[in-house]
C-alpha cells in the first residue's frame, strides 16, 4: 500500500506535521460547528417561546399597548 | 494550407482523453438525469478548453476571463448562487424541532475523517482540506473551499463532488441498512406541524448570521449570501426578488458556473493519477457522513423520550432536497405509513447550513 502510495510523485505519505494538522481541524473544527449549532438551537427555542409569551399576553390582556403602558403613568 | 492542420499537430493524447469524459458527463447528465444543470455545461466545457489553441483559455479568452472574475477573484459565483438557494430552502421543519439540527451537523462528520485520510495518503494539508470538503455534498462550498485554499484539484474535486451528489439515492440507502437494525429504520416519527411565526422566520436568518459570524467569521461569505437569499423569501415583501433569486437568477448562475468551472479541466491539470484517489475519497466522505448523521440519532435516542428514526439522519449530508427524498423513501419502504418527509428535510436544511458553517471553518482552520 505504502509502495504504492509513494509511485503518486506530488504525494508524501505519512507525514506526521500534515496529519498533526488534519487532527487539529477535526477537533477544533467538531468543537465550533457543535458551539455553533447549541447556539442557534438556544436563540431559536428562545425566539420562540418569546414570540409564544407575547403572543398568550397580548391574548389574555386584549387592552394592552405600549401606548396604554404611558397613558396610565 | 499548413494553418489547417495546425490545431491537429499539436492536438496531444491527454486533450482527446479529456473530450471523452467530456462525453461522459454529458451523457450522465442527458442519459442518466445527473445534475444535468451542472454536469452538462461542464461536461462541454471540458471540449471547450481541450481543443488544441482554444482561444477561450487565452489570455483574455471568455471562459479565462469568467473565471478570474466570478471564481478567483473573489468566488463571486458560488456565492451568488447560495443567494438563490437560501431563497429556495423552507426553514419551516427545522424550526418547528430545532434539535434537528445536531444531526445536520453531525453528517458533516465525513468531511473531517477524510481529511485525516487525504493527509495520511500524503495530501498537502490545503489539497486535504478541500478533498475533505466533498463531504459537504454542496457545490459551492466545495468550489470556494477549494479556491481559496488554491487546491491544485479543484476541478477534480467539482467533478467528484457533483458527480456523487447525483449518486446520493445509490449511495445512501446501502450505508443506512448496514448502520440500522429492521426494527430501528421503522421507528414512527410523528409530525405535528407547530405553527412557527413569521417573525421567527425573519429573524432566524439573522440570529444564524450574526452567531456564524461570531465564532466561525471565515464561514460568513457562504453563511451570509444564503440566509440573505433565506431573508428575501421570508420578509413577505420582496416576492418578485424572491421568485427571481429562485429561478432566473439561480439558473443563470448555474449555467456560467458549469462553463467556467471547465476552465480547471484542462488535461494537464486534471489527468494525473491523483484524481482516481480523490474519486475514492469523496466515495469514502459521503459513506462517513451517512453514517455521523445515522450514529448522532441513535444516540440521541439514547437520551430522547420521542425517539427519532435514524434513517433521517442520513439526510443531513446538504444534497438539498434529495437526500431528504431517499430518506422519505426508505421510510416508506420499511412501513408504508411511514412518512418522514418533513423530519428529513428539517435535517436536510440544517446539514446545508451546518456544510456552509463547516466550509468556512476549514478555511480558517487552514489558513
Amino acid at each position: 500500500m505504502m509502495n504504492m502510495l509513494l509511485a503518486f510523485e506530488n504525494l508524501n505519505p505519512m507525514n506526521l506535521e500534515v496529519l498533526k494538522a488534519s487532527l487539529n481541524i477535526l477537533w477544533q473544527g467538531l468543537l465550533a460547528i457543535f458551539i455553533v449549532i447549541g447556539l442557534i438551537i438556544v436563540a431559536v427555542t428562545v425566539t420562540t417561546d418569546i414570540i409564544a409569551w407575547s403572543k398568550r399576553y397580548k391574548d389574555s390582556h386584549p387592552d394592552f399597548s405600549i401606548k396604554n403602558i404611558f397613558k396610565k403613568k | 494550407m499548413d494553418y489547417l492542420i495546425e490545431g491537429l499537430e499539436v492536438l496531444t493524447p491527454g486533450q482527446v482523453v479529456m473530450w471523452l469524459i467530456g462525453g461522459l458527463l454529458i451523457f450522465l447528465a442527458i442519459k442518466k438525469d445527473m445534475e444535468p444543470a451542472l454536469l452538462l455545461p461542464m461536461g462541454f466545457g471540458a471540449i471547450l478548453v481541450n481543443l488544441p489553441l482554444s482561444p477561450v483559455i487565452a489570455e483574455s479568452g471568455i471562459i479565462k476571463s469568467l473565471f478570474q472574475v466570478g471564481i478567483e477573484a473573489s468566488e463571486a459565483m458560488p456565492l451568488l448562487l447560495f443567494i438563490g438557494i437560501g431563497a429556495m430552502i423552507d426553514f419551516g421543519p427545522l424550526l418547528s424541532n430545532p434539535k434537528l439540527f445536531i444531526l445536520g451537523g453531525a453528517a458533516q462528520l465525513g468531511i473531517f475523517i477524510t481529511i485525516i485520510l487525504a493527509a495520511i495518503i500524503g495530501f498537502p494539508i490545503e489539497d486535504a482540506a478541500s478533498i475533505g470538503i466533498i463531504g459537504a455534498a454542496d457545490g459551492p462550498t466545495a468550489i470556494m473551499v477549494s479556491q481559496v485554499l488554491k487546491s491544485n484539484y479543484t476541478a477534480a474535486i467539482i467533478v467528484v463532488a457533483y458527480s456523487y451528489m447525483a449518486l446520493v439515492p445509490i449511495v445512501q440507502p446501502a450505508v443506512v441498512k448496514l448502520c440500522t437494525t429492521k426494527k430501528e429504520r421503522m421507528i414512527k416519527m410523528r409530525y405535528t406541524s407547530n405553527q412557527v411565526t413569521k417573525l421567527t422566520r425573519i429573524l432566524f436568518p439573522i440570529i444564524v448570521t450574526v452567531i456564524a459570524g461570531l465564532i466561525a467569521p471565515e464561514s460568513l461569505s457562504l453563511v451570509g449570501m444564503l440566509m440573505f437569499g433565506n431573508l428575501i423569501r421570508e420578509c413577505g415583501v420582496l416576492q418578485s426578488l424572491s421568485e427571481t433569486a429562485q429561478t432566473t437568477f439561480s439558473n443563470i448562475i448555474t449555467l456560467l458556473l458549469g462553463i467556467t468551472i471547465a476552465f480547471q479541466m484542462q488535461a494537464d491539470a486534471f489527468l494525473r493519477l491523483e484524481t482516481l484517489v480523490i474519486m475514492a475519497l469523496g466515495l469514502f466522505a459521503f459513506v462517513f457522513d451517512t453514517i455521523g448523521g445515522v450514529f448522532c440519532a441513535k444516540l440521541m435516542n439514547l437520551f430522547t423520550k420521542n425517539k427519532i428514526n435514524p434513517i433521517i439522519g442520513a439526510a443531513g449530508i446538504s444534497a438539498f432536497p434529495m437526500a431528504a427524498r431517499v430518506a422519505e423513501k426508505m421510510g416508506i419502504q420499511e412501513d408504508p405509513s411511514n412518512h418522514l418527509l418533513m423530519h428529513a428535510v428539517g435535517v436536510n436544511v440544517s446539514g446545508q447550513i451546518a456544510s456552509a458553517i463547516v466550509g468556512g471553518l476549514i478555511i480558517g482552520l487552514v489558513l
